[in-house]
């Protein structure tokens, strides 16, 4: 069989797995064919996905695809279950720092109504609650909490507020209704600092007054206090250095498979992997460990197509930054399609993706992170950091995603687009991905390909 | 006098007045480029704020909050825009924590320092107590005045109210839109801070933490007409911000047989602050000024909310209400997803009325609507 890089379709999966696995290939114990998840948990959606051939994003899909399964054996081994609602990426670390914790973001249910192409009803009862279609997506979460059916209900649940994005407070606030406690922690929106007012540098090049670290750190201490008493151990100041560390080399891994693919001439892997394994960084899908290995897997096959001069896609293909990750997973194979690749993303959560400093107390650190959430600040800041890093990678062009229905998405849009255009002089789109875009699709088409036409003219 | 526009409630205009800036309270008005941002999901009353200051404010600054996510990314648009400085006032979400207040109380001092920055200047203790008095005597006098005045007269006089024309006596008397004043007007103007603070004044002795309204025996409640009189159905009206052209929804409740006895909208009663305590405001103003505004005032975007559940269940049997207008503007997350469990809590019907953005004040799809509830609860 061609083991070239290629992204292939499920029914090819069939048969690329079949072959890989009279080769020899060793698999994890959630290992196993694709189509299981499409035959077993109605993962429909990945029959209309095209998936890049190796073993290695073969363990990623598994390996995300199984996390229903992960939580439920770790209940059953005794460890207790953590919603960690909204912040991406903090409290988990803080979590995991606790050995019988085990923290998973109930928020990921927003792509189930994609991967099982709404099946699940999930969308349905949202509505049936009073939460329509002019939310976003993450209203699924709502779904999932009612019918019990894709995560196991946490005995701890966890929620950042305040610089957040309305539909999730409010949908939140809905659960709280329901019965479910909410530890509610505050996230100040980051500000500048005044002139002359003391200011600390978070991860990934944000500036926030120190106060505000400091009030963060504290409620973060808060939650801290929360979890321990949750586990019925102390979560000590080593316990969160220990935790800090591996969440960063999961991070420095994944930050040097991203420098690796956005930087070939080829594109090592689709930018749906990608997605995917930068999705990993946020609550490590359940399993810390394994996480790393998964994307190490990644980096080693991304190393290696890099090193033959291979790639899944053109070496001609026009390089786009994306904003915002997409409620329907096809859209990144659509941008592929048509002749584009993803040289650069920012999906929401790049504060998941930057390391945690080392050299400070724990909670600082954390607080430091916390705080350098792109969504926390001003729209124009995390515009200029977009703008920063569209300018070091060379991109060609700039997709905006918006996600139909969240606050945020009316306005950002607007003033991304505005920046880039003036610093960085490529065109922009801004497009709307649903859960499902079958519909939507050839409008969808004719946008990407009019951006991605535009990028290629200014080729010269 | 150098203006300073805000909307929301949470934003004290004693402490802008207290600085030597006149506190302008922003209504703005819907405009068709507000349509355009509805398609993106924008609320209207944001796009509207938007625009209001895109045309240009007659003001030196402008001071929104983060109550909702939709004006904190306005807040960015409008500063984007350039047309006058913007602050963005940091409201804490949460409420539990010392943490939370204090960053409420640290915004304040935030506050503070832009308005000096804007030619204001910074207020001794006793030139913010006299504010703090002048204002708590015009809320109280409003309060034990609202029976006596139409809900859109309510409505408006707190809009003056929040941008009071400080005159040199202080006494804000335009905020009193009808005739003769109030009766608290000397008050207002020359009397002790006693007089002006919960322990001392009669009228405000009721106006506790969440101002339940005045005594029976203060005024006829509405809805309680003489036998034989067309029975008038008393309402209330939840929701957030109202513009000036949607207090035509008051008329149109009581041209259908209703009124409007319950304001718990974002400009009405359910957001004024807490009564001064006399000695908190003796020890530490701006603390009390804090504490009364932030503690005070139960809102949707808290979290969690309860309070405000609370607060309406008392008010709703306080006043007699027998049916609850829930207004929503369309894209406003933090109402509409309250909506399923008002339906569920309210112990009187509910009608619902959403708002777009081509909405006017009360047009014949919400006339109708309100109509036909009134004729049920006749």
């Amino acid at each position: 069989m061609n083991d070239l890089p290629r992204r292939i379709t499920m029914r090819e999966w069939d048969d690329r797995y079949a072959d890989l696995r009279a080769r020899g290939l060793r698999e994890a114990d959630y290992g196993g064919p694709l189509r299981r998840h499409v035959d077993d948990g109605d993962d429909r959606r990945l029959l209309c996905l095209q998936l890049d051939n190796s073993p290695a994003a073969l363990r990623l899909w598994n390996f995300l695809l199984t996390e229903e399964d992960r939580l439920g054996q770790a209940e059953s081994q005794g460890k207790k279950l953590v919603g960690t609602m909204k912040d991406l990426g903090t409290v988990p670390v803080m979590a995991y720092a606790l050995p019988n914790l085990v923290a998973f973001y109930p928020d990921g249910a927003w792509w189930l109504p994609c991967l099982m192409e709404d099946r699940t009803n999930l969308l349905a009862i949202a509505d049936s609650l009073g939460i329509d279609e002019s939310f976003c997506p993450v209203r699924a979460m709502l779904g999932a909490f009612v019918t019990r059916a894709h995560f196991p209900i946490p005995g701890m649940l966890t929620c950042s507020v305040g610089a957040t994005c309305d539909d999730f407070s409010a949908i939140a606030q809905r659960l709280s209704g329901m019965g479910h406690d909410v530890l509610w922690w505050e996230m100040p929106h980051r500000r500048p600092p005044e002139p002359g007012e003391p200011s600390v540098a978070l991860p990934g090049g944000f500036v926030a007054p120190a106060s505000q670290v400091e009030f963060v750190r504290r409620e973060l201490q808060r939650v801290g206090e929360a979890l321990a008493a949750y586990a019925g151990r102390p979560l000590t100041d080593d316990m969160l250095a220990v935790g800090i560390c591996r969440a960063n080399c999961f991070r420095r891994e994944l930050g040097q498979l991203r420098q690796l693919v956005f930087a070939a001439p080829a594109a090592p892997l689709p930018a749906l992997e990608m997605l995917i394994a930068e999705m990993l960084a946020v609550h490590f899908c359940s399993d810390q460990d394994e996480a790393l290995e998964v994307v190490r897997s990644l980096r080693a096959e991304a190393a290696d197509r890099v090193a033959k001069g291979v790639g899944v896609l053109s070496p001609r293909a026009v390089r786009v930054y994306w904003v915002n990750p997409v409620a329907d997973l096809r859209a990144m194979n659509l941008l592929e399609d048509l002749g584009g690749r993803v040289c650069g993303s920012e999906y929401l959560f790049c504060h998941a993706i930057e390391p945690i400093p080392e050299d400070l107390e724990p909670l600082e650190a954390l607080a430091r992170a916390a705080l350098a959430d792109p969504m926390v600040g001003s729209p124009a800041d995390r515009a200029q950091r977009i703008a920063r890093e569209i300018a070091v990678i060379g991109a060609e062009a700039l997709v905006i995603s918006r996600i139909p229905g969240a606050s945020h998405c009316a306005w950002e849009g607007s003033i991304i687009g505005a920046v880039v255009r003036q610093r960085c002089g490529i065109p922009v789109l801004e497009i709307e991905v649903p859960p499902i875009t079958d519909s939507i699709e050839p409008s969808l088409r004719t946008r990407l390909e009019a951006l991605l036409e535009t990028a290629q003219e200014n080729r010269g | 006098m150098t203006t300073v526009a805000y909307c929301h409630p949470l934003v004290p205009p004693e402490w802008i007045a207290a600085h030597g800036l006149q506190p302008q309270w922003l209504q703005p008005k819907r405009s068709p480029t507000a349509a355009q941002g509805a398609v993106r999901g924008a609320c209207a009353y944001a796009g509207a704020v938007v625009d209001a200051a895109d045309r240009g404010l007659a003001a030196a600054g402008l001071v929104l909050t983060t109550v909702c996510d939709q004006m904190r990314y306005a807040a960015a648009v409008i500063d984007r825009q350039g047309r006058q400085p913007v602050f963005l006032f940091n409201v804490p979400a949460t409420w539990q924590t010392a943490a939370a207040r204090q960053l409420y109380l640290d915004e304040l001092r935030r506050l503070g320092r832009f308005l000096v920055q804007l030619g204001g200047k910074s207020p001794s203790a006793e030139e913010l107590v006299g504010r703090m008095q002048t204002f708590a005597a015009a809320r109280a006098a409003l309060l034990a005045a609202r029976d006596r005045l139409s809900p859109r007269q309510l409505a408006a006089a707190l809009a003056r109210l929040r941008s009071a024309d400080l005159g040199i006596d202080g006494s804000m008397t335009s905020a009193f839109p009808f005739p003769g004043g109030m009766p608290s007007r000397g008050v207002a103007a020359g009397r002790h801070v006693s007089d002006h603070v919960e322990h001392a004044h009669p009228a405000l002795r009721v106006v506790r933490a969440c101002h339940p309204p005045p005594s029976p025996s203060r005024a006829p409640r509405s809805g309680r007409l003489p036998q034989g009189a067309r029975e008038v159905v008393p309402l209330a009206i939840v929701g957030g911000p109202l513009v000036e052209k949607d207090f035509d929804l008051f008329d149109l409740v009581g041209g259908c047989g209703g009124r409007v006895v319950l304001d718990a909208t974002e400009g009405g009663t359910r957001m004024l602050p807490a009564a001064f305590n006399p000695e908190r405001m003796a020890e530490d103003p701006l603390a009390e000024l804090a504490r009364a505004y932030f503690e005070g005032t139960p809102d949707v975007f808290r979290r969690p909310n309860d309070a405000l559940f609370t607060w309406l269940e008392r008010e709703l049997a306080e006043r007699g209400v027998r049916g609850l207008l829930f207004r929503r503007y369309v894209w406003c997350d933090l109402w509409h997803a309250e909506l399923h469990r008002f339906r569920q809590w309210s112990p009187v019907p509910l009608l619902e009325i959403d708002v777009h953005h081509d909405d006017q004040g009360a047009g014949p799809r919400i006339a109708g609507r309100v109509e036909a509830f009134l004729e049920m609860l006749q």
